[in-house]
């Protein structure tokens, strides 16, 4: 095709969707792995904490809790507790360590539009029960010797059934790999988000080029032809996009917005005239700020008996966090907030809250939150379904099977951008050799990288120092390793290396696990701890399909063979090479 | 004026300038009209400030996707260009006038 000629507007979609998505197509393979693991990043830390597998879950120390927190934290303005839920069974408690911050500008913790919080370049401090980045560093002792991960928030894990702080290693976690699906690794965090903004909107086009693209969405739905080469592929391609559409569609168009005021701070400068701060006072709007404390000491209210409240009002609803402001201060005020949001389009807010005078236990009004706007509406819903801010397992497995599905349609379009030109050339050309490296070390490699970061999680020493960092180190040495073999190996053995390397990396996780302290997979079934047993079977399966796709590579032959007439018609046609639009038109033989 | 215009003729017909000044066009100009227009589509009608932020950017990144893919459909260079001139000049004009 020929931008100088004549040509339809499919010829046109189809040389766009094919560069864009080629040119940047590697890493938005490592985001949207590293992102689609993000809906499990959870999970996927308190899997990396072997130390915690076997908290028991009967019961509630919540009395021994605030026993510690009036201990440890007597002079804090705000504690933190975790309750144990389906998404992590251990009991948490966090505190604010520094110095009371300026009453004006403490704000409760019910915020219309909190899900922006972070596309704002800086974090913002203070989103309450938001889980840390950082390392999770829960190693601690309730003699004090508590550690942070945050400036002015300190942290302590508790046996739910017990009360007993739990020793666990630090970790980078899941948390490693969610951060690096949006801000990648060693950057600046600026760069690192200009990098992934400018790499979605490419997605963007991709997207929907390719959908242009398409004469028979529906139908391309229900169409594999196994064996036939590039066809295959295409289908495969054509399968894995169409399956979850609207979930690539959301997903792109939302993570462009989540990074928007950095992509386009024009759109702040302009309606607030440059003042940001200003910008996020708007956005959490509602906000009534705490009453100050009065400095009178009072004894805090038993938390045991609010909690027993709540759960009688909520009629069994799961509570996630309760959160204690001004602790020991006559004028305190206890929160307890939902685990499970209500709704979809009203944002972080959505989350039921009932709060409590601190001292006598009385119900408090809460203040009246105006229901979101048609506008806040849209954003809250595609921004929810992109950080998987609804707890029910259902729709997150869902969206974590849609990644899969983004996963698989970039890896195959990568893959078949590969296959479509390979046909009868002898000698690759330069630009060939290169896309089928990066092929294999941003596909296989990426794997290998990833299985070899949960393996150094529990390979390397719990007690050393850094061991958090040292998981990441871990992850880019085996990632540059692949890149190393794949330029060494020709591509087939590449393929098949790097597949089977990576296959048995993850699928022996569940090994690994039960050899290194975790709780084995088929104790974790019996006794119904799923989070764990999901972990584990997901590694299997995920293996397993490594080692099968290694396999079909070991038995794949060429069909074709390269012959004089062939390389002429190749030479001929080097400018209008096989494309996908043609693909498409074309009749599987 | 002549020569200008063979020129340009020579760049339409050239088969590797021709795309390269799309996809030229296409990153940093659809990013310049996508800068304009996040300016100047807060003024739109909305509940609160932060609404409007919010919407110019939703409007925003959907016409920097339509930019796009005006610039690689569309036959000539001339107007895959007017297809960024015409909302900068719109952009620009509302914020040069409206503000």
């Amino acid at each position: 095709m020929r931008f100088d000629q004549a040509r339809s507007m499919r010829l046109s979609m189809s040389w766009l969707h094919t560069w864009s998505g080629l040119v940047l197509g590697w890493l938005l393979f490592a985001i949207f792995v590293t992102g689609t693991l993000s809906f499990f990043r959870n999970e996927i830390t308190f899997w990396m904490q072997p130390e915690l597998h076997r908290v028991k879950t009967n019961g509630l120390a919540l009395s021994r809790a605030q026993e510690i927190l009036e201990q440890e934290a007597a002079d804090s303005p705000m504690w933190i507790i975790t309750l144990p839920g389906a998404r992590n069974p251990t009991l948490g408690l966090a505190w604010r360590a520094d110095a009371p911050r300026p009453v004006a500008k403490t704000t409760h913790s019910r915020r219309g539009g909190e899900a922006r919080g972070e596309n704002y370049g800086n974090r913002h401090e203070g989103g309450e029960g938001r889980p840390q980045f950082e390392k999770n560093n829960a190693s601690a002792s309730a003699a004090g010797n508590t550690t942070s991960s945050r400036p002015g928030m300190k942290r302590l894990t508790l046996d739910p059934a017990t009360g007993e702080a739990l020793t666990a290693r630090e970790t980078a976690g899941g948390d490693f790999l969610y951060r690096f699906h949006f801000e990648l690794y060693g950057l600046e965090p600026g760069w690192g988000r200009w990098i992934v903004g400018i790499a979605t909107m490419f997605m963007l086009v991709a997207i929907v080029s390719g959908v242009i693209v398409h004469r028979n969405i529906f139908k391309d739905f229900f169409t594999f032809r196994t064996g036939k080469g590039k066809r295959s592929w295409l289908d495969a391609h054509n399968a894995s996009s169409v399956f979850s559409l609207p979930f690539h569609l959301i997903i792109t168009f939302s993570g462009l917005l989540l990074l928007g005021n950095l992509l386009l701070p024009s759109a702040v400068q302009s309606a607030f005239q440059g003042d940001s701060r200003a910008y996020m006072q708007s956005v959490r709007g509602g906000n009534t700020p705490v009453t100050p404390p009065s400095g009178e000491r009072a004894p805090l209210t038993d938390l045991s008996a609010l909690l027993a409240f709540t759960e009688q009002v909520w009629n069994g609803q799961p509570i996630g966090s309760i959160t204690v402001n001004h602790p020991g201060d006559r004028r305190a005020t206890v929160e307890l907030r939902a685990a499970n949001m209500d709704s979809l389009m009203g944002g972080r807010g959505a989350a039921r809250i009932l709060r409590f005078d601190g001292v006598s236990g009385q119900t408090l009004d809460m203040p009246a939150v105006a229901p979101p706007s048609i506008v806040q509406s849209v954003w809250n819903i595609q921004v929810m379904l992109h950080r998987g801010f609804f707890a029910s397992p259902v729709p997150r497995w869902l969206l974590f099977l849609a990644g899969v599905g983004g996963s698989l349609m970039i890896a195959t379009g990568l893959v078949m951008w590969s296959i479509a030109r390979a046909k009868a050339r002898e000698k690759l050309s330069f630009g060939h050799r290169l896309v089928d490296v990066l092929n294999v070390a941003g596909i296989a490699g990426l794997l290998i990288a990833i299985g070899a970061h949960f393996w150094a999680n529990r390979l390397i020493p719990a007690d050393l120092a850094h061991r958090g960092d040292w998981e990441i180190k871990v992850f880019f040495i085996a990632w540059s390793a692949s890149c190393i073999h794949a330029l060494l190996r020709k591509r087939k053995t590449a393929w098949i290396e790097q597949l089977v390397c990576a296959g048995a990396l993850i699928a022996a996780l569940p090994i690994l696990n039960a050899l290194t302290g975790g709780l084995s997979l088929p104790g974790s079934v019996e006794q119904g701890r799923w989070l764990l047993a999901g972990f584990d079977i997901c590694a299997l399966a995920i293996g397993g399909g490594l080692l099968f796709a290694a396999h079909k590579v070991m038995l794949h032959t060429p069909k074709f063979r390269v012959t004089k007439a062939a390389s002429a018609i190749d030479t001929e046609s080097k400018l209008s090479f096989p494309d996908f639009a043609q693909l498409q038109t074309e009749e599987p033989a | 004026m002549k020569t200008c215009f063979e020129w340009f003729a020579a760049l339409e017909r050239h088969p590797r300038l021709n795309p390269g000044l799309r996809v030229l066009m296409a990153i940093l100009g659809g990013y310049g009209v996508a800068w304009l227009g996040a300016a100047a589509l807060t003024g739109l009608p909305s509940a609160s400030k932060s609404d409007a932020v919010t919407l110019a950017m939703m409007l925003t990144f959907l016409l920097y996707l339509v930019n796009v893919l005006w610039i690689f459909a569309t036959a000539t260079l001339l107007r895959a260009a007017l297809g960024l001139a015409i909302p900068a000049a719109l952009f620009g004009g509302w914020l040069h006038f409206a503000t």
